[in-house]
């Protein structure tokens, strides 16, 4: 039970950081292929939040 | 073509690399915070050190599983747990932890010390708080650094956070980031999040190891009703009360109160209530953390001298004396903890009137700091006995 208790905790934490890395991938495709919300300002906002899922893909912050 | 549609690519490349050098400058913070490693080095009495997954393994190589050092005199006895860091951002508990496993002698019975309760929550800055990342204390072998970490379990360990969270056992609902703390996730359970899992080791350990005293070390903001105060369990209430007017006749102001039965998942509560230890927690005065208090930098941290506190103090805004001349320094409120536990073994000792339960211990006490200052405390782990250095 212990040992089962502990993979799991251990699946969940890597599915987590994969999830996050896959925002960050949505983002960047946001930024360069989305067909709405053409101005610059989304250009910058687009390219500023795929800062926290690339440092928590990386398991920085 | 619109103007949107001009140098579009080059320009979105530009972008994405300004966001990555800005990941970059900042990431390289965070890593230099989360890989820090503190040195201690242990006294004669030092007997091992185990990791904490010992008494509960799920949590073996996880960010919450922390070295607890053991002192044991070989002479049965009583036995204390000291936990330093429950709250990262509280540093004068860690520090306290250091200069007790650092000096400390044990004649009877055996000691536990945790310097780091909650290590994940030690790798990680407040957010949004700009909080500098380490403080440095002034040695003889010159400035010793140690982490100022974040209040909760980091989520790089720990996440998502719910919505409401939900206290286990009572089902009392709290702010959803006390998911992540430490101090209200007592008594924790085996199956629950990470910091749950956390405190169900620690209980573990209180139950495994039959721990007579176990101490909850924080730091408070001066604002904040409950400073220099011990808050005790039932159990440990009477003996509380009687270090507490110890302590404020011979050597600081220091204040005692009953846990309240309604505020759930605290050390000094639900510990108390799923052990049979002794349980008490340890407020310090730490102006850092204080909301009014002005620019947050180390030097407020070392010395906790703050305009604004003296004029909120003018006004009677605060609950603990304060002078800016004096200020809260460190070695004030390490002494504090290190005098406030010595206290309370010496009222546990004389309580209790159980040779099985009785513990003989040294370690430096307020007056010590006072007069020889913190860091002549600390030992130069370059000069040390290898086998007596440990990082953390």
């Amino acid at each position: 039970m212990d040992e089962f208790l502990r993979v799991s905790n251990e699946l969940i934490h890597q599915i987590y950081f994969g999830l996050a890395g896959l925002c960050g991938l949505v983002l960047l495709r946001g930024l360069f292929f989305r067909n709405t919300r053409k101005t610059i300002v989304y250009d910058i906002v687009y390219a500023y939040t795929i800062i926290p899922f690339l440092l928590r893909a990386l398991h920085i912050k | 073509m619109s103007g949107y549609e001009t140098y579009k690519i080059p320009r979105k490349i530009l972008l994405l690399a300004f966001a990555l050098l800005l990941a970059l400058l900042g990431g390289r913070e965070f890593v230099e915070l989360r890989t820090m490693k503190e040195t201690v080095v242990v006294s004669p009495a030092f007997t091992k050190v185990v990791m904490l997954s010992e008494y509960f393994p799920p949590i073996r190589g996880t960010g919450v599983d922390t070295p607890v050092y053991i002192y044991d005199s070989g002479v049965p006895g009583g036995s204390m747990f000291y936990l330093g860091g429950t709250h990262p951002y509280e540093p004068a508990t860690t520090l306290s932890a250091y200069v007790m496993m650092e000096n400390l002698k044990v004649e009877k019975g055996r000691v536990f010390v945790c310097p780091h309760a909650n290590r994940s929550a030690a790798t990680v800055g407040m957010l949004g708080n700009a909080y500098p990342k380490f403080l440095h204390v002034e040695t003889p072998f010159g400035p010793k650094a140690y982490r100022i970490g974040d209040r909760n379990t980091s989520p790089l360990d720990q996440w998502p956070d719910p919505f409401t969270y939900v206290h286990y056992p009572s089902g009392q609902n709290l702010d959803y980031t006390d998911a992540r703390n430490l101090n209200r996730t007592y008594p924790g359970r085996p199956d629950g999040s990470l910091t749950e899992q956390l405190t169900y080791a620690i209980m573990e350990l209180n139950r495994k190891e039959k721990i007579t005293l176990f101490v909850d070390a924080h730091e408070a903001s001066l604002m904040y009703p409950v400073v220099s105060t011990y808050v005790a369990h039932d159990r440990a209430l009477d003996m509380a009360m009687m270090a507490s007017m110890e302590l404020s006749a011979t050597e600081f102001p220091m204040k005692c109160e009953a846990s309240p039965k309604g505020l759930r998942g605290l050390s000094h509560r639900d510990a108390g209530d799923f052990c049979d230890a002794l349980v008490i927690l340890m407020e310090t005065p730490e102006p850092f953390i204080d909301r009014v208090a002005g620019k947050i930098t180390e030097q407020l941290m070392m010395d906790g001298k703050d305009e604004f506190l003296q004029t909120a103090a003018d006004h009677g805004l605060l609950f603990t004396d304060y002078n800016i001349e004096t200020g809260c320094p460190m070695w004030d409120r390490v002494g504090r903890h290190l005098s406030g536990t010595r206290a309370m073994i010496r009222q546990m000792n004389e309580f209790l009137m159980e040779p099985s339960k009785e513990l003989r211990v040294s370690f430096p006490a307020y007056s010590d700091l006072k007069e020889r200052g913190l860091g002549s405390f600390l030992h130069d782990p370059a000069k040390a006995d290898p086998a007596k250095v440990f990082l953390n």
